[in-house]
């Protein structure tokens, strides 16, 4: 419930501060979405499976949003930013599918 | 070296063994979340609840965040992109209507070539027409050297004959215009050009071509097509009353075809008046030149 109010409120002051993503940060941000996706996915999991844990939920995120900027990063600096950016969203899609797909078992019992 | 056998007893662990795509499948979950569980389970002290999940609520707020900056963004970029693709096609419709002009150019220039190229070779032909008139001319008028086939006639005195068995100018001339007649395109006797302006004329007892004298044997060249100038020369009325006359008087001749003669160029005469001409005047010489 707190963790909706929490969504809520970040779509919110996102469309009220309308913040602007300097140039050079603007590739970085998709892949961003996707790695910080998984983590809510799988915290969503966790707390369906019960073993839901506030530090670990945290630690995910924050480091799934770092690890995949930095990957793209790399990318981009060796000049593969596209393939590996590609690869980036192929393994966390494969993660953010499993995750779903163990969430609906949950939620549907189906 | 370690000891290689020894190592395959040991079991390797499962995520080391695994498929890359299995092992993500399997463990799309953060393990993280198990360790915690497990350790919570073996008896470790629960941390002291305060607010559920407050962090939690923060981090998702933050995930919003992230997110609707992504679409916003997105959908601003839309805009710029558009008006690039806007720009583009309107570059793309410049270009077309500067393509088609230049096709349109490519077009005229290639009707005014093929012109040009028809004025070209009317320019051309009429160059051609003119040289080869100039070169008749020249040939004709002694101007330049010639080189070809030939009639050479040797004609000479009558041996142990008297002053009237000598040949004469008129002899000579007779047998020039019966070459000339005969088709003849240049002559020269004892190595002088002659030309349309020459003269065969006797002074005392010599002959003089061009004012110069001439001593005998007189050998007439003439250069024309040996297949029928001979013949020709029979023929023609001057050169019969020529031979006639040689076999009357008893004068020494003989007539050879020669395949390469060299006759040198006519002294230059003098040029005397000039009259500015007309067309007309031109179309008749052209027309003389041809029927002579």
């Amino acid at each position: 419930m707190i963790a909706a109010l929490g969504l809520l409120v970040g779509i919110l002051l996102g469309l009220w501060f309308r913040p602007d993503v300097p140039l050079g940060l603007e590739p970085y941000l998709p892949i961003a979405v996707v790695a910080s996706l998984d983590a809510v996915f799988g915290g969503l999991r966790a707390y369906l499976d019960g073993i839901f844990d506030d530090k670990v939920f945290v630690v995910s995120f924050v480091s799934n949003v770092v690890i995949a900027a930095a990957i793209v990063y790399l990318g981009d600096k060796l000049g593969v930013g596209g393939q590996l950016s590609t690869g980036v969203i192929v393994v966390l899609g494969i993660r953010i599918f499993s995750n779903v797909a163990a969430i609906r078992r949950h939620l549907f019992h189906a | 070296m370690p000891d290689h056998s020894a190592r395959t007893d040991v079991q390797l662990p499962a995520r080391v063994t695994m498929p890359l795509l299995t092992l993500i499948t399997q463990q799309s979950l953060d393990e993280d979340y198990l360790h915690v569980a497990e350790r919570r389970a073996a008896g470790a002290p629960p941390p002291p609840r305060r607010l559920p999940h407050r962090t939690a609520a923060v981090v998702i707020a933050v995930f919003g965040i992230l997110v609707t900056t992504a679409a916003v963004q997105t959908s601003r970029n839309a805009d710029i992109t558009d008006a690039g693709r806007a720009t583009l096609v309107s570059q793309i419709g410049d270009r077309r209507a500067t393509l088609s002009e230049l096709q349109d150019r490519i077009v005229r220039d290639r009707e005014r070539n093929v012109g040009l190229e028809q004025r070209l070779n009317q320019v051309t032909s009429t160059e051609e027409e003119a040289s080869s008139r100039v070169r008749r001319l020249e040939t004709v008028a002694g101007f330049i050297p010639v080189t070809g086939e030939g009639v050479r006639v040797v004609v000479d005195d009558a041996p142990n004959g008297d002053a009237t068995q000598a040949v004469r100018d008129e002899d000579l001339a007779k047998l020039v215009d019966g070459l000339w007649s005969a088709g003849a395109e240049a002559i020269a006797i004892n190595g002088y050009r002659l030309t349309v302006l020459s003269a065969i004329r006797n002074v005392n007892v010599a002959i003089h071509v061009n004012s110069r004298p001439l001593t005998p044997p007189y050998t007439v060249e003439a250069i024309g097509d040996t297949r029928t100038m001979q013949a020709n020369l029979l023929d023609s009325t001057l050169g019969s009353e020529f031979f006639s006359l040689a076999e009357q008087l008893g004068f020494v001749y003989s007539m050879h075809n020669v395949d390469e003669l060299s006759l040198p160029a006519a002294r230059f005469p003098r040029l005397r008046s000039v009259q500015a001409g007309t067309s007309a005047d031109q179309k008749t010489h052209m027309d003389e030149e041809t029927n002579p």
